[in-house]
Formats: structure tokens, sequence, C-alpha cells
């Protein structure tokens, strides 16, 4: 239970009790809703924001943000598709891809860490950059990949049941979470968000570590891309515009506070599930889908909210160890001032 | 294994102040070097400079005679300088041994951490501070000493040439100061250059070896520990020697009648407060820190909820529940931290002089101009506020002036002001201006105002009030009058359990 | 003459020299094809717009909060002004209807920024996508067509011949503000608030109701813009003003308001507002692809937002005094 505990953070019991009930209010309204294709599909559908959520994640713990993560899956798909068009072997182009993602994430780290712009701030800019120089380059149609061997990278089921995205997304996870667990970069990532003056004067170079994590960020996103690619023959230019508000959403419901230094893997999957699960099973329901654009909203809130009532309760610790602060504090300026007399 | 710091000609300026300059002084292996000045004299810049936080404009730091070039934090750390700061630096949603192992964790040979070793290492460190911690601990549950105990804990383990400590004990209890200056001195007997700043003129005679002393940016003085005392410091500290500031102060001797009263107060913070204030009378609010002295303040003034009780003023029971409904009743607070809650830093000094009164220089619905440059001006003028012009920054000026520009704010003559609650007042202002505030409050009591004074230094709450309120754990402890109180029973009053 | 003096040394003189040489680079380049008469009508059509999002974003901007809802209350608001002309209601009824649903979403954004703590990019993040969701499900995502003859004078009527009768408003509305901000006590107080919100609090101000205030007031200027677009275009659709609200953003940083807040004015604003729309317009002029545009308009952004910030950092190093 502790264990469990440590992987999805303190309120996971929370999070996982409402993705339940929210997954058993869909199979009410609709018995088919956790069907075997049914399910593979939200398997397919998870992985996508679930593969960028991880880049994402990792920013947020310390401290940034990259809003333009949906573009830069797209362009990363876009790039791939046109490489394989232009006749290059696809692992090639894959590799083509994710160093493209990769620069992209350069490009974020220059302004954050030279140009010193706030990383939301900055990468909203790009994000407008990106999406012009997209439907630039696509003249605002899909890029067909006409590629039989790239697509198993999309249909390709293990075991009968796991989509192979699936499967890319959870191994993802699973490295990343021990990551962050595990190796001294992970915990300099915690120390970034939570206190990036005291993490400079323990000798750790925060602009070098957010560069990586940008540029992780943006390998991860193009990576996704290339993923939703392969499942859909095709890279639509519009096809990853909720990306980045999605894997926010879900990193923050699964308890990575926006404000950076808390939070882990086991929590942002669990949030991934519950948004996914929570449009998916609106679509099923036959709601029209602007209704999910309006849930969207509403599930951020939530999320929010319950981050604001968690640190309510942590200003309530807080305020319990003030008193015995005070009560240090009272002691020593006792003991100071007898000791000035005696000295 | 470094045998001689030395800084040579370090010079800093900041936009507007210069904070160093050409500051030169070595400092040996197996010695403790005292770091000694006023507010505002350069020590923290320089302890900033040895830790690679920021560069020197020129000069540079010698390790045994070799310059060294630090960039960032990280070359100081790897030329073997820890330096311990005031503020403590700690990630609190980190546990204890994460904190003091921060960035150095630990790793097998697969780079995966081994956090078995980490915490025994960790709780071997705890146990050598003689501490009740568990190294799992989130850091951000501790208080403030333990906290400035994992600090230290942290330069300890690195085994630096170079300890700096700026200000350790300011949140430390005896017992545990007791076995800092034993590790301290453990260090300097292994040969290691210890650094110590501090106010407190004790502890310096206590440990350190010799002193260096810093005064306005400048190098004043390097003396032998034993063979100097207090007087001469505070001499070669401030520049000249300090008279009696208390004994020139001209007085109110009239009181008047009762204006605030404070019945059974209980906040959050304090229990069961019962004050009264008459007019031209100055009550000095005296107390350890935390004892619950600002936060009654902030209650009175409308800043902080109220649980139970009630504030009267002119006899009448009135609640309100923020501090514009205070403002509006004649009760004004000048708060402890300026840069925080006392000033707007980028609004010009007229801005922040007229920002209580808004509603009362209108004209029709606009701001007036003129208005407000004569309010600006009489506060000059009445406080000798030295500022190029009205339109000047806040954040510009000096604290001295910063603090005239909140007094003028406080008492300027569309506010009325009847009750003047002063957290605080002299913090972080040179020994010249604090006669002059001694003298202002005296006579904003004489013009009838019924002043309260919340002050963390004793000879300052004895000497300035008529009454005395000694505050301990959010109660009132106690009650003197300026005759009866001595340091000895204010501070008997202050300790004192529930 | 000082005050000539004093003016070539702010941050407009460069701003303000920086607009001329692009309308003189634009005009080059299109062979004199910006300044023709009727496509300076356009240039000045186009302001009203972005001119009251400006407002909007600015204040709060100034006041050190920032609102990214604005383009979905502009088209949420448009739909519903739009729906209920259909359904026969007067033209008043219909702008002061979406007015106050505008209006109301900005309570709600005050709310949860205020007594939440939500932070407010996060918070109107949110609620972005709900009103831009509540749009759609009222008009099923297709365009409510306008036939209110007020409503057509309003977005299409020229004054003299020349100049838009919805540029009349946007000119009102920015002198307006202009006003406010640096004559009231209300824009004195978001100055404050700005700059410092807790000293502000304790110096007597009412940081939370000043909030609520900016929030509202954008929210219903969001409205009103939207509902103008859709004026304009005689339908109201979906894609709206939501990227017109990036330009505000973009006009409010231009014109020297920063995003740490306390700093800025409408002075600036107006100059920031002709910069974008000179440098739009020019483009299209000039026979740029708006696919192109869009990532040039982005990159004005974010060399805006560089500005800023090299800025502001230069303003926070002088704040280092040991």
């Amino acid at each position: 239970m502790k264990r469990l505990k440590r992987i999805f953070g303190s309120n996971y019991l929370a999070l996982i009790v409402v993705t339940a009930a929210v997954m058993l209010l869909f199979f009410i309204l609709n018995n088919n809703f956790l069907a075997l294709d049914n399910v593979k599909n939200l398997m397919n559908a998870v992985s996508f924001t679930g593969t960028i959520t991880v880049g994402m994640a990792l920013l947020l713990i310390a401290g940034e943000v990259d809003l333009a993560s949906g573009a830069e899956a797209c362009f990363g798909g876009v790039v791939c598709a046109m490489a394989i068009n232009a006749g290059v072997p696809w692992p090639v182009a894959l590799i083509i891809a994710l160093v493209f993602g990769a620069c992209c994430g350069l490009v974020n780290a220059f302004f954050v860490n030279v140009v010193h712009i706030m990383g939301f701030i900055c990468t909203l800019g790009i994000m407008g950059i990106y999406n012009g120089l997209i439907r630039v380059v696509t003249d605002n149609h899909p890029i067909p990949a006409y590629e039989p061997s790239f697509w198993k990278l999309g249909s390709t089921t293990l075991f009968g049941i796991f989509p192979l995205p699936f499967v890319i997304m959870i191994t993802l996870m699973v490295v990343y979470g021990l990551i962050l667990t595990r190796t001294n970069f992970g915990r300099t990532i915690y120390m970034i968000g939570g206190n990036r003056r005291a993490a400079r004067l323990c000798g750790i170079n925060p602009q070098r570590i957010i560069t990586a994590l940008y540029v992780n960020n943006g390998m991860l996103a193009a990576l996704a891309g290339v993923i939703l690619t392969a499942r859909m023959h095709n890279a639509s230019p519009g096809a990853a515009s909720t990306g980045a508000i999605d894997a926010i959403t879900a990193a923050v419901l699964g308890g990575i506070s926006f404000l950076g230094g808390v939070g882990g893997m086991g929590g942002c999957f669990i949030g991934i599930l519950l948004i996914t699960v929570f449009s998916a099973g609106l679509t099923a329901t036959g709601l029209p889908s602007y209704w999910q654009i309006v849930a969207q909203g509403a599930i951020l809130v939530f999320a929010l909210s319950v981050d604001f009532f968690n640190s309510k309760a942590r200003k309530r610790r807080l305020e319990r160890d003030e008193i015995k602060r005070r009560r240090l504090h009272f002691e020593s300026r006792a003991t100071e001032n007898q000791h000035r007399e005696t000295d | 294994m470094t045998n001689r710091l030395e800084f040579s000609d370090i010079t800093k300026a900041f936009p507007g102040i210069k904070a160093l300059s050409e500051v030169s002084f070595c400092a040996e292996c197996g010695q403790i070097t005292a770091l000694l000045g006023e507010n505002g004299a350069g020590k923290s810049t320089l302890l900033k400079i040895l830790s690679g936080d920021i560069k020197a404009d020129n000069g540079e730091v010698l390790l045994d005679g070799e310059p060294q070039n630090f960039k960032a934090p990280s070359d100081a750390l790897s030329a073997g300088i820890s330096v311990i700061y005031q503020e403590r630096q700690m990630v609190s949603s980190l546990s204890v041994m994460e904190n003091i192992f921060a960035g150095e964790l630990p790793r097998n040979r697969f780079g995966i951490i081994n956090y078995k070793k980490l915490k025994t290492e960790a709780q071997k460190l705890i146990d050598l501070f003689e501490l009740p911690l568990d190294a799992r601990m989130t850091v951000g549950r501790l208080s403030v000493a333990q906290q400035q105990m994992v600090e230290i804990m942290r330069a300890y383990r690195r085994n630096s040439d170079v300890i700096a400590f700026d200000e350790p004990t300011a949140s430390l209890a005896e017992a545990e100061i007791t076995i800092l200056f034993k590790l301290i001195k453990e260090l300097a007997r292994q040969g290691k250059i210890v650094i110590y700043v501090s106010h407190r003129m004790a502890e310096i005679f206590r440990i350190t070896d010799k002193i260096i002393v810093l005064k306005d940016g400048k190098f004043v003085a390097d003396l032998k520990t034993s063979e100097t005392d207090e007087r001469t410091l505070v001499k070669a500290m401030v520049g000249r020697e300090i008279g009696d500031t208390f004994s020139k102060l001209s007085r109110c001797t009239e009181q008047g009648e009762m204006i605030l009263e404070v019945k059974n107060l209980t906040t959050k913070k304090v229990t069961g407060i019962n004050l009264s204030l008459r007019k031209g009378e100055i009550i000095g609010l005296a107390g350890l820190v935390g004892a619950g002295r600002t936060e009654l303040a902030r209650a009175i003034f409308g800043a902080d909820k109220i649980d139970s009780g009630e504030v009267l003023i002119d006899g009448k029971n009135i609640r309100y529940k923020n501090p514009s409904g205070a403002l509006a009743l004649g009760i004004a607070l000048c708060p402890e931290d300026r840069k925080e809650e006392g000033l707007v830093l980028f609004r010009s000094m007229k801005e922040n002089i007229t920002i209580s009164v808004l509603s009362r220089i209108r004209k029709f619905l606009f701001l007036s101009n003129s208005e407000e440059k004569r309010l600006s001006d009489r506060a000059i003028e009445k406080y000798d506020i030295k500022t190029p012009s009205i339109n000047e920054l806040v954040g510009e000026l000096s604290g001295g002036n910063q603090q005239k520009v909140i007094l003028g704010r406080a008492t300027n003559e569309l506010m009325s002001t009847r009750v003047l609650i002063l957290d605080e007042p002299t913090k972080g202002i040179d020994v010249g201006s604090k006669a002059e505030i001694y003298q202002m409050i005296c006579d904003f009591a004489k013009t009838g105002i019924g002043v309260i004074v919340i002050s963390s230094e004793l000879p300052e709450v004895l000497n300035i009030s008529d009454t005395i309120y000694v505050m301990a754990n959010g109660r009132i402890s106690g009650v003197l009058t300026r005759e009866e109180a001595s340091e000895e029973t204010v501070l008997e009053l202050a300790m004192a359990e529930q | 003459m000082t005050a000539i003096k004093t003016f070539l040394r702010s941050k407009n003189a460069i701003l303000l020299f920086f607009l001329i040489a692009l309308i003189l680079a634009f005009a080059v380049l299109s062979g004199g094809g910006t300044l023709r008469p009727s496509n300076i009508v356009n240039i000045l059509q186009s302001i009203t717009i972005v001119s009251l999002l400006t407002i909007g974003a600015g204040t709060l901007m100034i006041a050190g909060e920032i609102d990214l809802s604005l383009g979905g209350i502009g088209t949420m608001s448009a739909f519903i002004a739009a729906l209920l002309l259909k359904n026969g209601v007067p033209w008043f009824g219909a702008l002061l209807a979406a007015v106050a649903v505008g209006a109301f979403v900005g309570l709600i954004n005050g709310f949860l920024v205020n007594e939440l703590g939500f932070q407010s990019f996060i918070a109107t993040l949110a609620t972005t996508s709900i009103t831009t969701g509540v749009g759609y499900i009222f008009t099923g995502g297709m365009g409510v067509t306008i036939e209110d003859p007020v409503f057509r004078f309003i977005g299409n009527e020229f004054i003299g011949g020349y100049i838009p009768f919805s540029v009349l408003i946007a000119v009102i509305a920015l002198v307006v503000y202009a006003v406010l901000l640096n004559k009231t006590k209300f824009g004195r107080s978001v100055y404050l608030v700005g700059g410092n919100r807790a000293a502000a609090r304790i110096a007597g101000l009412k940081p939370k109701k000043i909030l609520y205030g900016l929030f509202i007031n954008a929210g219903a200027l969001a409205a009103l813009a939207g509902t103008l677009l859709a004026s304009k275009l005689l339908v109201a659709n979906t894609v709206g003003i939501t990227s017109s609200q990036f330009a505000g953003l973009t006009a409010a940083i231009l014109g020297g308001i920063s995003f740490g807040g306390g700093t800025g004015g409408m002075g600036g604003a107006v100059i920031g507002i002709f910069i974008l729309s000179c440098f739009n317009n020019g483009m299209t002029m000039v026979n740029i692809q708006p696919y192109w545009q869009t990532v040039a308009s982005g990159a004005l952004l974010l060399a805006a937002i560089s500005m800023d910030f090299l800025s502001t950092a230069r303003r926070k190093k002088s704040e280092v005094k040991i």
C-alpha cells in the first residue's frame, strides 16, 4: 500500500476511484464501452496524449511548460511523412523526425535560458509560428505516408490486446518514472522545480537541465506525432492542436503541481487514463463533439481545484509546524540572551 | 588542501550602489575568521562572490595564491568552497537526506541511486549533529532551526577546504548553537578555513580567532579577537562612537482620553489579548521573534481575520474586515518588511505617498496633480526625505528614506491618523537615522497620536515607550510602565510559559 | 521643450519610430499601395476589434494578471447575440445580453483567481475551452447569419464616407481607458496592485475588488469585440476572434505593457495596435502567403516578448541591492 502511494502520489486513491467511476458510468450508458475493440481504441487514444505527457510532466516538475508540444508533435509527424514520401526508409525518417523535435526543443530552451522569457509565454508564441509553418509546408492538407511497413508501428498488437503505441507509452512511463525516482538527474529535476536558486547553489546547472528537458520533450512529442502518423497513414496539419493542453491537464490531474517540484509518473498515468476515458466515453455515448471541449475545460478546473484543496491541506500542516517553530524561536532567543549575560 | 584564502581588491557595484570597493584581506587555515559589519556593509555580497553566485566587477579571489575564476556556484564548489547562506536554500518537497546530498546522491555503477547508502550516510551526519531527525522526513515539515541545521550538514558533508557561514545562528536554539560551535571549532582544528559572519558580538568573541570589519563596502580593520573589545569593534563598524541616543529625546508628557481598546482578541496566532491605548501614549510591544506581535498588529489593522473579541475605537465596537476599513478609522500600520508589504518599489515616491488617500485627493472623478505634489513635498520637508524628485522610483531610495516614505504615507494630513502601529521601524536602518526615527515617534505622540511600536531591540522598547506590553506564545504575559521595566523584567516575561 | 525631450527618451518614442519605419518600409515594398486611402480605411477597420481586446488584456496585465479566454468569450457572445437577433430580440437587447454574458465569464475568471487562487493563465485557459465549447453547442458549429440593420450599420457603415463607424467605438474606448488609467483612483490602483499586491492591500487598496473589476471589464470588452466582428462579417462563426485575442496580447506587449505588472499604458498600447495592424496589413499588401503571415505574427509576438523581458531583466537587476 505504501509503495502504491509512493508511485501514484498522495491523492492517487481519489483519482483511481474517479477513473473507475467514470468507466463504470460509461459502461452503464453504453454496454459496448468495455468491449475489446473499444478498449483497444481507448489504449490507442491514450498513447498519443500519454507520450506527450511524459515529456511535459518532466518539464512541469522542473517548473517549466511547453505549450508548443502539440504543434511539435504534429510537425514531427509531418516531417516523418515527408521524409517517407521522399523515399527515405521509415526508421531513418523516424530518426529525422526525432532530431527535428529535439531541435524544436532547443529553440524553446534558447528563449527560456538565454532570452529569459517565461516558458509558457515564449512557447505560446512559438506554437503560433509552428502552426503557421506546418500549414505552409503542408498547404493545409494531410500528407499521406504510404509505407505499409511503417504503418505497423501504429497497428501492431502485442499479445492480442495491447497496441504497440500503448506499449511504447507504458515503456516510456516506466523508464522515465525510474529516471525520476532512481537517478541523480531525476532528483535534480525536482530540486530545480522546488527551489531553483537552492539547486544552483548546490552546484547544479539549472539551465543545462532545463535545456535537456525541453529537448527531451520535443523528441517525445515528435515521437508521438510519428506514431500517430503511422496509425492514421497520414500526417494531418490539425491533428494535435490540443496536444499540449491535454498533456498539461493530464499531468495536473495526476498530481503534478503547476508550480513545480512535486508529482510523478504514476499519477500522470491515471490522469491520462481519466481524461481519455472521459472524452472517449462522451464520444461513445453519442454526445456532440463540442461537449468534449467543454468537458475538457471543466476537467481542468476540477484538476486545479484538487491541487488547490491539496495545498490548503498542506497549508494547514504548515501552520501546525509554525507553532512548533515559534516555540523553537522562543527558546533560541531566550538562551541567547542568557548567554549574552553569562559570557 | 587549501591553506590560504585571499580576497584581493574586490569591487562590486549594483546600479545605484557600490556594494564593495577594493576589499582585500586574507583568511588562514585552522582559523575562524569573523566578518563583521552593519547591514549593507557588503558582507553578504562578499560571500556571494566567494561562492560564485555573482561575479565581482574587479579584483580576485585567490586560493593559495592561485587566482580563481568562478562562473557559477558549481565552480566554487569544485574548488572546495562551501557557503551556508542566511536564507535557507532547501527544497521543501524533498527529504532531509536528498537535501543533504543534493545533486550528489550516492549511486551504484549503473547510475542508479543507492537509497540504502544514502540513508545510512545521512543518518550518520544527523547523529553527528545530535538531531532527533529521520533522514527520510520531508524538509518542509522541519522547523526553521532544523532546516538551518540541514543546510549546515550539507556543507559539512562536502568536506570543503573553505566553509563560510552567513549568520548561521539566527534561528538556532542554544542546544543547537553549542553543537554547531563545537563542530565549527572542530573544522578549524582539522585545518579548514572558516569564515563566520554574524552581528552577535558575544558569538564572535566566543569562537573566532580574528575579525575583519567592513563598513559601507570598504575594508576597515583586521583585528585579533583576543586583542580587541566590543567598544573598539562598534566604533570600527559605525565609524564613530555612539552616544546615548535616548536621553536627548523630547517626549510627550500628556496623555489624553482612550482611543483604542482591544478586548479578549483572539485570532489564529494570538489569544485573549487585552490592550488599551490613550492619545499621546507610546506602547511598546516586546517579545521574542514569533511571539505574535506582528500578528497582533495585523489583527488590529484588519489585515488578519479576528476569531473572537473586540476592538473598540473611542469606546465604540467597530468591526472592519480589511486594512482599508482600519485606515478609514484612522488606524495606520507601517509593516516590518518594507519591500514585501510596505512599498510598491517600481512606482514613484509620489504614488507611494498618496496610495492610502487616493479617494481624498480627487477633484470630481480625477486625481489632483497639485494635491499629490503638495502632499509629497510636505512629506519630503517634514521628514527630510532625500530624493532627487517626487517622481523618483521608491526602490531607488535608501532604506532609511524608504522608511520615511512609509511614515510620510501613514501620517499625512489627509489621513487623520490617530493610531499608528510601527512594526520594527528601525530594522535595517543605520544608527544615525535611528535617532531621527525615535524623535519622530515621540513627535507623533505629541500631536495626540497613539503609537504602538513593535521592536526586537530591547533598549529601543525600554526607552521610547510609556507602557510596555510583553508578549509570549501569542499572549500578553505582562504589562509594565517605563519606570518599572528593565531588561531583566521584560526578558523574564518574554520567556514566560503560558 | 523638456516635455519633448522626456518623450524622445521614453520607450514610446522608440516604438513610434519603429512604427514609422514599418509604415515606410511597407509603403516602399508595396509601391505606395499601403498608403492609398482605401487601404488606410482597411487598417482603421482592423484596429477596432484588436483595440478592445488590447484594452481588456492590457489593463489586466498592468495588474499582473493575464486573460487567455478573451477569444472564447468573444466567440460565445457573438453567437448569443446572433441567436437572440434571429429570435426577434431587438438589437440593443442582443448586444446587452452578449456583453452581460462576457462580463459574467469575466466574473468567473475573477472568482477562480481571487477565491480559489488559480494562476490566471491556467484558469482562463480552462474557461477558454468551456466558452468555446458552449459557443459550439449553441449553434452546432454552424455560423449564424446576422440580418439586423443596426448591426449591419455598426459593422459596415462609414462616417463622412471614409471613417468606419466601428473605429469611433475603438477611439472612444481607448481615450476613456487612457483617462481612467492615468487620472482616476481606479487606474492608479491598477498600477499599484500590479506593482506590489501585498503592499497595496496594507496601504488600504482592495486588490481582489480591483481584479474582479478588471476581469469583468475584460470579459465585457471581449464580448463587445466579438459582437462587433460578427456585425462586420454579418455572421457569427466559430473562427471568431480567437486569432485576434493573441493580436490583443501582442499589441499590449509591443506597446510596453510588461508581463511583470505595474508598468505600461494606453499610449504605448495604441502604438502597439498600429504596429500590429500595419504589419498584418502590409504583409497582405505585399502578397505574403497567409500561412506565412501566421508565422510572422508569431515571430512578432516572440520579438515583442523578448524585448519586454530584456528590459524587465534590466529592471530586475537594478533591484538587487545586497
